[in-house]
């Protein structure tokens, strides 16, 4: 009786910094799966079986292995424990991977890849990271893996969320959703999530291949921070303490509504208007609301008060240069905050080299196989270790079918899925990694284009 | 020549040529012979252990075997006691005429995945992880622990002849005394060897990789040669007695090396081609010229390593065939599958 790819076990591997909450999660799990049989494989010495569940205690091993010419890791202690427990006549309903809170997911993942064994009988279903939304501001820029466990992620965990005030928890998904836009993001206390958001998400599935939240993969904006605030006909003041900067570039714009969608509308304006050189500033200065121009606050290095003089009332879009927090920056009227109705954080034009981000490309076109091929093996061979997933659906020229693809680091699966029909043929793929020059991949790429 | 032909056309109801037949409760893990050919053990990977009587197929003892699953069974060399290996962490000697548990001992980790005993005296070999152990086999006495591997050790095997135990890893192969537990010598290669066979002239040891190859160790000078080109990992590999030949695994089709002459470099392999499925396992008979070679989807073919391009007889067993073992004798072959037969067929008669 030879396995059948239905028959495929899923696999989910859980990652996350010791104290993170990823011990609660699997218990939570085992608990919640209740009635399943379901096999963990712990980074603990040792071998116990709970109920009907069974807990294996694995060393980390990670392996070099050579196919030819793709070069990975891969977990060799997780081939040898899985291929045994695959051959048992007790199968199991599903199998869960926890790894130490230093590991790198990519060894994990590519051990799914790159095994003919792990691949007949096994389906990678997806990575779960947890983060302790508190403490990880103390990782997040130092540490490596920290940033490797956000890249890989399907699906993330904000746990501990009761712990942090919303304005940071809204700055914390915002930085990680510029690391991993492809990853589905959930709040959660005592890592309680609906089990079907992180069992079974299909992550590695190519038919789900581009389940991703496009917001994220927005291009660089000259502004982070945009607000929509309802302002009365008069004048209102606009504070900001000292920040990093010496001066600070906003821009208003009357907005019909406060949705989501206005504040796109005006974005592409803002972007026009952030071009300008606009008008310059000091303290005390009044600034026209309806005046459409750059405004140009001077700072140098003291709190500064502008007044906004608003002629016609109603929704007004105020786009700011740096985050209104690194400045405090306050909108009063008669000395009452306002608070507003919407806001939007932008990814932040400058990144360090170093940063993991997600570039996205969407275009639609149809491809040259012939050129892609060409251009995404030589990317893949120049920038595999900084790419730690891609997935995408293509229009591949000639080809009825999408034609959607994964990968993790170097390795690459890709197959011909269900017809485009009558719906527009066209591309849409995202990379996460490090050292991503968005300029040159959207180039490249567009050039493959017929 | 003619006749073998003749022969090749012939595809015979598995049944027929099966002297017994007998189900375990799982997937067969291990397969021994016992020196005589009077037992044949058989181990299931959720722990338990049957002795079958090989003729007869009648069983013996039902031994508890080992919790969680036993990794491998071994016969020491004059068939008077059975060690076991499992993941309950332990090594057990039993005795086939009473069936008792003689002796247990601790792996050092909790899978003790391999055992070898050497073929002169009694010393069992045993490999838990990174933890390579010498026990006195009769009594279960220690006496050698050698230092921890850099990785977990995939397989053990006494060089033909000797005193010498050979352990390997990941980054290469071990050499051990028994005297001292200090490495006599070792070969590295970067790389997961998942399997050793020393040829029986104790020339060469071959390994198969992790890494989709097999590699010729000539234990002479230490040099060695990579063979590329296998579609998955190879786990199967299999000499025949004059060490002329190692038939390998890892693809659908059974490569034979030619270790004649100059040698397996350079050289164009023989090919056995006749399977559907991934090979799943490979004997070559200890003196004669037949093969058998097994595959994921049941089936058993066997060869005349003169004549590779015709099956000599092609039969199939339902699931996947685990393990393959012929008879002291060569008369019979023992086969295990995933489902959990036990048989013992006789092979095409030249």
């Amino acid at each position: 009786m030879t396995t059948t790819v239905s028959s495929r076990v899923p696999v989910s591997i859980l990652t996350g910094f010791l104290g993170s909450g990823k011990t609660t999660l699997l218990n939570y799990i085992l608990t919640a799966e209740h009635g399943k049989r379901i096999a963990v494989i712990e980074n603990e010495f040792g071998e116990v079986g709970v109920d009907q569940d069974l807990v294996i205690g694995a060393e980390e091993e990670i392996f070099e292995m050579n196919n030819g010419c793709i070069c990975c890791t891969v977990r060799g202690d997780l081939i040898r424990i899985l291929g045994n427990l695959m051959k048992r006549k007790d199968k199991f309903d599903y199998i869960l991977v926890e790894t130490t809170g230093m590991a790198d997911p990519g060894p994990v993942a590519q051990t799914f890849f790159i095994d003919d064994e792990m691949q007949e009988k096994l389906k990678l279903d997806g990575i779960v990271t947890v983060i302790d939304a508190k403490h990880v501001w103390e990782h997040i820029d130092s540490s490596d893996e920290v940033k490797k466990q956000i890249a890989f992620a399907d699906v993330i965990l904000l746990n501990k969320i009761d712990l942090v005030a919303p304005e940071q928890l809204q700055q914390l998904e915002t930085r990680i959703k510029n690391m991993n836009a492809a990853a589905k993001l959930y709040r959660t206390e005592n890592a309680v999530v609906e089990m079907n958001n992180i069992l079974n998400v299909g992550g590695f599935n190519l038919d789900r291949a581009m389940g991703v939240d496009t917001k994220f993969l927005e291009p660089e904006y000259p502004f982070e921070w945009a607000g929509i605030y309802d302002l009365a006909a008069g004048t209102h003041q606009l504070a900001l303490e000292v920040g990093p900067d010496p001066a600070m570039s906003i821009a208003l714009f009357p907005v019909k509504e406060a949705t989501t969608e206005a504040l796109e509308q005006a974005n592409m304006a803002a972007v026009l208007r952030f071009s300008e050189d606009g008008e310059h500033y000091k303290t005390g200065q009044v600034i026209p609301a309806a005046q459409p121009v750059l405004h140009n606050l001077q700072l140098n290095d003291q709190a500064a008060t502008f007044t906004l003089e608003v002629k016609e009332p109603g929704l007004y879009a105020l786009f700011t240069q740096h985050l209104p927090s690194e400045f405090q920056i306050e909108l009063r009227t008669d000395n009452n905050t306002q608070t507003p109705a919407l806001t939007h954080e932008y990814k932040p034009k400058h990144e360090h080299d170093n940063e993991v981000t997600s570039v996205g490309i969407e275009t639609p076109g149809d491809l040259d196989s012939k050129k892609l091929n060409e251009w995404l093996g030589n990317l893949l061979r120049t920038q595999g270790p900084d790419i730690f997933r891609m997935k995408g659906v293509l229009s591949i020229q000639g080809e009825s079918r999408r034609f959607v693809f994964q990968g993790v680091h170097m390795l690459f699966d890709g197959r011909p899925d269900t017809a485009w029909g009558s719906t527009p043929r066209r591309n849409s793929l995202i990379f996460i990694g490090r050292n991503l020059d968005r300029a040159k991949l959207n180039e490249g790429f567009r050039a493959c284009l017929v | 020549m003619s006749r073998i032909k003749a022969r090749s056309k012939r595809v015979i109801d598995a049944n027929s040529r099966q002297r017994w037949r007998a189900c375990v409760d799982d997937h067969v893990n291990s397969l021994a012979w016992s020196p005589d050919g009077k037992w044949l053990a058989a181990a299931s990977i959720s722990g338990p252990i049957t002795i079958f009587d090989g003729e007869t197929g009648l069983v013996q003892y039902s031994l508890a075997g080992h919790a969680f699953g036993t990794c491998e069974i071994a016969w020491n060399a004059n068939g008077t006691i059975l060690a076991s290996a499992g993941q309950d962490g332990h090594i057990r000697l039993w005795d086939p005429e009473n069936g008792q548990e003689r002796a247990k001992f601790p792996g050092g980790a909790a899978w003790v995945e391999h055992l070898a005993w050497s073929l002169q005296g009694d010393l069992l070999a045993s490999a838990a992880g990174r933890k390579l152990r010498l026990w006195h086999g009769t009594d279960g006495q220690l006496l050698q622990e050698y230092p921890d591997h850099s990785s977990t050790i995939s397989d053990i095997e006494w060089q033909p002849n000797s005193q010498i135990l050979t352990s390997a890893s990941y980054g290469g192969i071990s050499f051990w005394s028994h005297e001292s537990n200090e490495s006599l010598r070792s070969f590295s290669w970067k790389g997961s060897i998942l399997v050793i066979a020393w040829s029986p002239d104790g020339c060469y040891i071959a390994t198969g990789d992790q890494d989709s190859t097999v590699h010729f160790w000539i234990v002479k000078d230490g040099q060695d040669l990579q063979m590329y080109g296998y579609p998955t990992k190879v786990r199967e590999l299999s000499w025949n007695g004059s060490s002329r030949y190692l038939a390998t695994g890892g693809s659908d089709i059974t490569t034979v090396w030619d270790c004649s002459g100059k040698g397996p470099a350079g050289s164009k392999p023989i090919q056995l081609q006749g399977h559907a499925a991934a090979i799943s396992a490979i004997a070559f008979q200890h003196r004669g010229p037949l093969i058998a070679t097994a595959s994921a989807d049941g089936a058993l073919i066997f060869w005349h390593i003169q004549t590779p391009k015709r099956p000599l007889v092609r039969a199939t067993f339902g699931s996947s065939i685990s393990q393959l073992a012929w008879s002291p004798d060569d008369y019979l072959v023992a086969l295990g599958t995933a489902d959990g037969v036990v048989t013992v067929c006789t092979p095409p008669h030249l």
